[in-house]
């Protein structure tokens, strides 16, 4: 069975929140919109986001990696947020495997989002619907769009070419390729959701600090180096 | 958890109604093997009045969290999967077959079809109660919630809050009763305060995610969220995450241990053991079990911690220390 999703490359994605922002653009306009604002000019702005993109930082320092993560529908292959939906209004497709809600069924009860560990799922406070990333389904079918514009509007925008889009099941797919030849791996693999969306690791860069490369005028010079002495 | 006050209410008003029924009509039903059991007409009528209008307020209560309260009757549509459905099924079915139950009492309809739907209306009435708990014990991501203590739980609540209201009835209708019906509150209110106590001890020792484990990433490497990427809340955050309530948690949960627990044990033992059958005493047990009960399932949902608080570093670390052990031991691919 087919299984369309999104490859995201932790080693050249620079967190500049392209996808997010052009993901909010293109499904605020297109067939699944709008995704609603509020006091967008205010103190607290809040609004439904389909893409988010967190930073972490790993390891201790001096020793860190920044890396920045971007968060969508997994479209889970054994979805938790289907089989729990009251109305069916959740479903997956058989053909491509996208997981979508039908906002016309949905009664907004929230138990779908209570069932995803990865909080993919958001409510819409002005639609009283749940919303989620649709692939751009709107897009990659659309037959009036050149074949190379006939993707996600995330992978199309993302500068750094840190995302990457198509079947995993199949074996002549860019994605299913750089899945096994990268070691892909997926979020909260114990979680037994199975999910579509993948993530290439990072490559192991090892820096070892020394003393000629922290600046004596440093005014925390000592103490990094009696961290990085006791750390070893 | 976001404690969403429109639940709290259905469990208010689906276990007095479903609780008080299951008394009523078992002590009915005994009539059937000779017992003289049965409570005045008068007094099971209004027993299945408020039964009725309780199991109705509850779902009017209820259809307020949902986001379109029109489309509600969809929710029967996924039964074969879906706990919710199948709550929503069962209690309307139970709201249903009481209404008919009255009506066949109320009439002196023949005592097959009387006791019939009578069963019908107990056994809908458990699969209600149990649909409900599922709700909340099926859902492996918040851990709290995912044992069958939840749903064992669950019941035992909805037989205390059953049996401590059908007392204030014997005590009017048949003061003999007046004993059994203390022992069998003081037996649901002392599992209760078990069950209460065992899930919270069981929080402390259940085995939690990390974040490396959320994020796939090797165990002995410390991960700092920097960033959420949004610089306010956000749905996940407020719905999964409940900063006030977390903070009031410590102050709340004492205060439901003493009404739904201590006070109406304290109540129900001094009026067994001297014997002082006040009105008054059972009144104010069951105003503090439900009153009790409201904060109890307050604190049920503030405690539970979703595992996608994870992403944005809110889940409780203590899970970590515990199971920094068997974390080491697990056998990463991920190499960065």
């Amino acid at each position: 069975m087919a299984q369309f999703a999104l490859v995201i490359d932790l080693n050249t994605c620079v967190g500049c929140h392209a996808c997010a922002t052009n993901c909010k653009e293109w499904n605020t306009q297109a067939a699944f919109g709008p995704l609603s604002d509020f006091d967008p000019y205010g103190r607290e702005p809040q609004g439904v986001w389909y893409n988010r993109i967190m930073t972490y930082e790993m390891g201790e320092f001096p020793n860190t990696q920044v890396f920045h993560l971007p968060k969508s529908c997994l479209h889970c292959q054994d979805s938790p947020c289907v089989p729990v939906c009251p109305t069916g209004a959740s479903y997956k497709r058989e053909q491509d495997g996208i997981v979508l809600v039908n906002y016309d069924d949905c009664i907004g009860c929230k138990l779908c989002s209570w069932s995803c560990p990865y909080g993919c799922r958001e409510f819409d406070e002005a639609d009283k619907v749940m919303k989620k990333c649709t692939l751009c389904i709107d897009r990659i079918y659309d037959e009036s769009l050149p074949p190379e514009h006939r993707k996600p509007a995330c992978v199309l925008t993302c500068p750094a070419k840190a995302r990457f889009f198509g079947d995993i099941e199949d074996p002549n797919s860019e994605v299913y390729n750089v899945i096994k030849e990268r070691n892909g791996f997926v979020l909260f693999s114990d979680a037994g959701t199975n999910p579509g969306n993948h993530y290439l690791p990072r490559t192991e860069t090892k820096v070892h600090v020394d003393e000629h490369l922290l600046k004596h005028d440093n005014p925390l010079f000592l103490e990094v180096l009696r961290r990085h002495h006791v750390g070893g | 958890m976001h404690p969403p006050i429109s639940l709290i209410w259905f469990f208010l008003t689906a276990g007095v109604s479903i609780g008080l029924f299951n008394f009523t009509y078992f002590m009915e039903f005994l009539t059937l093997f000779g017992k003289n059991t049965a409570m005045p007409r008068q007094a099971v009528i209004i027993s299945l009045v408020i039964s009725l209008v309780l199991i109705g307020l509850g779902a009017i209560g209820a259809s307020f969290h949902l986001g379109h309260k029109m489309r509600a009757w969809k929710a029967i549509k996924r039964f074969h999967t879906s706990w919710l459905s199948r709550e929503a099924v069962f209690s309307g079915a139970y709201g249903f077959v009481l209404f008919l139950y009255g009506l066949a009492y109320y009439f002196n309809a023949n005592l097959f079809i009387q006791h019939s739907l009578g069963i019908l209306t107990f056994v809908l009435g458990w699969l209600s109660a149990f649909s409900t708990a599922m709700i909340y014990a099926s859902n492996k991501f918040v851990l709290e919630w995912y044992t069958s203590l939840t749903v064992l739980y669950y019941l035992n609540m909805y037989l205390m809050l059953g049996s401590s209201a059908f007392l204030s009835l014997t005590y009017f209708y048949r003061p003999e009763f007046v004993p059994t019906y203390l022992f069998l509150t003081f037996l649901f209110v002392s599992l209760g305060l078990a069950f209460r106590i065992a899930f919270n001890i069981r929080q402390f020792i259940i085995p939690r995610p990390t974040i490396n484990e959320a994020l796939n990433l090797p165990h002995n490497r410390p991960i700092r969220v920097l960033d959420t990427g949004t610089t306010t809340n956000n749905y996940c955050t407020e719905e999964f995450y409940y900063k006030k309530g977390k903070d009031l948690l410590g102050s709340v949960l004492p205060v439901a241990y003493i009404l739904t627990f201590i006070v109406p044990l304290f109540l129900i033992l001094y009026a067994w053991i001297t014997g002082n059958y006040n009105y008054n005493f059972f009144k104010i047990a069951f105003a503090s079990l439900v009153l009790g009960s409201f904060l109890e399932r307050w604190c049920f949902f503030v405690e539970g911690n979703h595992v996608q608080n994870l992403f944005y570093g809110l889940y409780p670390e203590e899970g970590y220390r515990l199971r920094k052990g068997y974390m080491e031991r697990k056998k990463t691919v991920i190499r960065l």
